[in-house]
């Protein structure tokens, strides 16, 4: 075991990790491994996402590594440390009590896929005062006045502030007219009831869209039939179909094509990744996907292709979800840090990360690779992805798409 | 006091142990396990000494987590504020929860409270409050209970558990545990020695209630972020009674020594193997709870105490056989002659178109009797004749459709169980209900609460009444080791510490053999010498015709006749009730 150099004094008194205790001999070299953390669900029911996250971290860092690891400390390699943080918050509270106090000498983690493990892990690394990137949305991550957590992703209060009018736009110059009426169908989970309420109070009435059908329900939906009728006689400009369980995807979306509503007669739009997760083509065709759309915080887009084949031949995924090329890109941010910092030191990483301004980013939509006061990543966008051909692609923004957009018409 | 030696020993020991802990992981686990364990001691509170079994304890937690977070968020409230808070608000929903859910029974108990903690989750998503985490306080940390030093946590956790056992022995050890036990094993038996079961299960439940919801206020502290699901959710209630199923049900020390074991055991799969075999550490765990559960099913602690029990039994055993043998016999003495009947003092009880019909089953129909004053009187019939619903009529277990049921003159039909019992009646059962691992003295003690005003006085009560029956000499064994005989008597003297005046006795003589039940009517005979009106039921006729005053005979719920036993025997209707028309030929005149 190579334990790092650390001075104790930095690691103030609050942190709850300071009474870790354990006396560290200080080495004089630099370390030839500079380790950092991967806490995400790899049993329980949020495995799949884990395990997607997980190959988008180990690809970063043999990347990272074949070109030569860290420069600014002498070509040390990076080293994942992988940490199950379980299916509850309280595994994922212990896990990451168990990542501060036995992996002392991580500089940096991400994780944890859903943003309530995500806000107990945060807990402990903010009093271990370990830097924390993420790629989860929760706008109450970034609100706590935490100075050791880094936001990728566009909080969820703007990710449909920003999805909304650009698929406003897409529709105009696809189609040559504005969409004016609106249905919404939605499950009543916390991410669909934030979006829905961003949506009703404010967005809707700033885009001129009616709603004229909006109706909810509660996961395992049963029967769609139901819902599905509402829209048809209704006939809206657009559908708002927001599930986030895949069996509730499929059902919807089957009842969608079985009214003849599919196929874009009725333009679909989701707001999650679930309707475009590569589970969905286990239980649907190709046909009844086509055209679909929805808004996500990342993407697999133009300029990735070489990572996206190497994903389908390493680890036979059909496409780069959100959770694939946001952590490939953290791996990456992380170096960077590593190299403005000049040392393996999580101080010093925290604080590369603080005061960073290195560009736009390669892995993330939109805007910089800087932080604002909060932890957010200054300017961070959406993608838009949609269904074509039985792949899910990336069709805005333009500089990402790897499709043009196809906007369905009304017939 | 002795019994609470251990408690403190072990809570010291955790303490020292804790406190040489520097790793804030290890320390973390530290924390957590008397933290379950109090969770688990709440739930045994309720369901483990009343037996009945709560799915639902989560909504306590829960809405203690809620209390902390949501007090610190509003109102800027210290959590050493909150938490006591936390307890009150659990409590009064303890009682709001069991006020009408204690109408079911079983099954149907254990399935209606599994639906609040998941209702209340639901509603707690509604008002929007799916993650709600509790805001750092840098500047006042121990004031809102965030301490740089984990340990601190731990000792907190800690004082909290010594606190509840210390709760839960005092609770054990007086009548409001009695009556709990009492009712765990037997409520129909505890309503009818005299315990408002109704009454002691809302105390138990709004106890259990209170400190459930302290914990869950305590493990938001600990936890710092809150979710419908990480406090109200099926997981948690499912943690208190996996705590408490392993270490032993109903016994201070069980949700202890559980939560010793498998939370630290749960916690060292997933850190050891969850990484490399994802999901090993769920089958594991799941694998050690159902080999516990097959190999001691009342749980761990039981488990090892019968076996320290029978060691010890084996190497005493020598020691203690011989002078047993020589023990005095009982009370036994012989029989009297027919004692002079009392049939013409006053009445004490007066039954009078008495009528209660199951369905189109009329199992009761307009009976009328009078009991005197220190008389026995025989109820006999065949099988089915409505014995045994005519003393539920009696006791309150039935209401019945018409009629009166006359106590000094007062009708007390339809009064619950207990209030009649208050009234002085005392009854046994066909089938005997003994709570079988207590002692012979504790679950005679049980029938003494209805008169006892403190517990020492219910100790003379019970102590009195087991030299009654002559049981002294076994006052401390366990009810489980008894023969049959024993276990008649034992539930005589519970009936009588009551100190009833009117006793009714179901088939006491059922099961007996020839000598075992002369000894049990000696003690009857006593007790009806001594003043006590006795009403008693068989079918069988040859005791009860040495024993009684005079029979009220009884065949598909209606009165045939009744008189003196030597009548009565040669009654016509009498015969063809019990063998057919074509014996009243045979009969002698």
């Amino acid at each position: 075991m190579n334990k790092t150099t650390r001075g104790l004094t930095r690691r103030t008194v609050l942190s709850g990790a300071a009474a870790v205790g354990l006396s560290r001999l200080a080495h004089a070299r630099q370390p030839a491994e500079v380790k950092v953390g991967l806490i995400v669900p790899l049993s329980g029911i949020y495995t799949r996402p884990g395990q997607v996250m997980k190959m988008g971290a180990e690809m970063g860092i043999d990347h990272i590594n074949k070109q030569g690891g860290i420069k600014a400390l002498g070509g040390a390699k990076m080293k994942l440390v992988v940490i199950d943080c379980g299916d509850t918050t309280e595994k994922a509270k212990n896990a990451a009590q168990r990542m501060v106090a036995q992996e002392t000498d991580l500089v940096a983690a991400t994780g944890a896929y859903l943003s309530s493990f995500t806000l107990a892990v945060t807990e402990v690394t903010e009093r271990a005062e370990l830097p924390v990137l993420t790629l989860s949305y929760s706008d109450l991550l970034t609100e706590r006045g935490f100075k050791y957590i880094f936001q990728t992703a566009a909080p969820a209060s703007r990710q449909s502030e920003l999805g909304l009018p650009t698929l406003m736009k897409l529709a105009e110059s696809a189609s040559g007219k504005r969409p004016k009426t609106v249905a919404m169908l939605m499950d009543n989970t916390a991410t669909s009831i934030a979006t829905a309420k961003a949506l009703k109070e404010k967005l809707f009435a700033q885009e001129g869209l009616q709603l004229v059908v909006e109706e909810i329900w509660t996961p395992p939906l049963s029967d769609a039939t139901p819902l599905i009728q509402k829209v048809r006689s209704a006939r809206p400009d657009l559908l708002l179909f927001m599930p986030n369980a895949v069996s509730d995807a499929k059902l919807g979306l089957e009842k969608i094509n079985e009214f003849g509503l599919g196929q874009g007669k009725i333009p679909t739009v989701s707001f999650s990744i679930t309707i475009a997760e590569p589970d969905m083509l286990q239980s649907v065709s190709t046909e009844a996907v086509q055209g679909i759309m929805t808004i996500v915080a990342n993407w697999g887009s133009k300029g990735q292709e070489e990572l996206i084949s190497e994903l389908k031949s390493r680890y036979k995924e059909p496409w780069a979800t959100q959770n694939v090329v946001s952590t490939y890109g953290d791996m990456w941010l992380m170096r960077d840090a590593l190299e403005k910092a000049g040392k393996a030191d999580r101080q010093a990483v925290a604080q590369a990360f603080r005061t960073m301004d290195a560009g736009p980013s390669k892995y993330y939509p939109g805007g910089q690779l800087k932080f604002d006061e909060k932890g957010r990543r200054v300017g961070a966008g959406v993608v838009i992805v949609q269904w074509q051909n039985g792949v899910p692609v990336t069709v805005y923004p333009p500089e990402l798409a790897q499709a043009a957009p196809f906007w369905p018409k009304k017939s | 006091m002795r019994s609470l030696l251990p408690a403190i020993i072990f809570t010291i020991a955790y303490a020292l142990v804790s406190i040489g802990v520097t790793n804030s992981y290890y320390q973390l686990m530290l924390t957590l396990v008397p933290v379950w364990a109090v969770f688990g001691l709440s739930w045994n509170l309720l369901s483990g000494y009343t037996g009945l079994i709560s799915f639902g304890h989560a909504a306590f937690f829960g809405i203690g987590a809620y209390t902390t977070a949501l007090g610190q968020i509003y109102f800027g409230l210290s959590p050493w504020v909150l938490i006591p808070i936390a307890a009150m608000l659990g409590g009064i929903a303890g009682l709001l929860i069991g006020f009408p859910t204690f109408r079911l029974q079983g099954h149907y108990f254990a399935l209606a409270m599994l639906a609040y903690p998941l209702a209340i989750l639901y509603v707690f998503e509604w008002l929007g409050f799916q993650e709600v985490t509790l805001p750092m306080k840098r500047d006042a940390p121990i004031y809102y209970m965030q301490f740089s030093d984990p340990r601190v946590y731990t000792l907190l956790a800690l004082a909290i558990m010594l606190a509840t056992i210390v709760l839960t022995r005092i609770i054990e050890q007086s009548r409001f545990g009695m009556a709990l036990l009492a009712i765990k094993q037997n409520e129909a038996a505890a309503e009818a020695a005299g315990i408002n079961t109704l009454a002691w299960k809302l105390r138990a439940i709004t106890l259990s209630g209170a400190i459930a919801a302290a914990i869950g206020a305590f493990y938001a502290q600990v936890l710092l972020v809150v979710t419908p699901q990480s406090v109200f959710g099926m997981l948690v209630s499912a943690q208190a009674l996996t705590v408490a199923m392993f270490g032993g049900v109903g016994t201070v020390w069980g949700p202890v020594i559980g939560s010793v074991i498998l939370i630290p055991l749960a916690e060292i799969l997933h850190a050891e193997a969850g990484d490399r075999f994802p999901g090993i550490q769920g089958v594991i765990f799941g694998f050690a709870i159902i080999c516990v559960i097959l190999l001691a099913p009342e749980g761990l602690f039981w488990k090892l105490r019968d076996l320290l029990r029978k060691r010890f039994a084996r190497s005493t055993a020598k020691t203690t056989e011989a002078p047993d043998v020589s023990r005095p016999a009982a009370t036994v003495t012989p029989l009297p002659t027919a004692r002079k009947h009392a049939a013409t003092s006053e009445v004490v009880l007066e039954v009078s178109d008495l009528s209660r019909s199951f369905g189109g089953l009329k199992a009761v129909q307009n009976v009328s009797f009078k009991l005197h004053k220190n008389e026995i009187l025989g109820i006999i019939g065949p099988n089915g004749a409505g014995k045994t619903t005519l003393f539920n009529l009696l006791n309150g277990f039935l209401r019945p459709n018409q009629g009166e049921v006359l106590i000094d003159g007062r009708d007390m039909s339809g009064e619950r169980p207990h209030t009649i019992c208050e009234a002085g009646i005392g009854r046994t059962f066909q089938v005997m209900r003994p709570f079988l691992r207590m002692s012979i003295l504790d679950n005679v003690v049980v029938g003494a609460y209805v008169r006892a005003k403190t517990e020492d006085e219910a100790r003379r009560l019970a102590a009195d009444a087991v030299a009654r029956v002559g049981l002294s000499h076994a006052a401390d064994q366990v009810a489980g080791e008894l023969s049959t005989k024993e276990l008649r008597l034992m539930e005589l003297a519970r009936a009588l510490a009551g100190q009833p005046r009117i006793l009714l006795l179901d088939e006491t003589l059922a099961g007996l053999g020839h000598g075992e039940a002369d000894e049990v009517v000696a003690v009857i005979q006593q007790l009806a010498r001594d003043g006590i009106t006795i009403a008693i039921i068989e079918h069988t006729m040859q005791a009860m015709v040495r024993l009684v005053d005079r029979f009220v005979v009884l065949d598909h719920g209606a009165v045939i006749t009744e008189g003196e036993p030597e009548a009565v025997t040669r009654d016509n209707r009498v015969i063809e009730a019990y063998l057919g028309k074509k014996w009243v030929a045979h009969a002698p005149h």
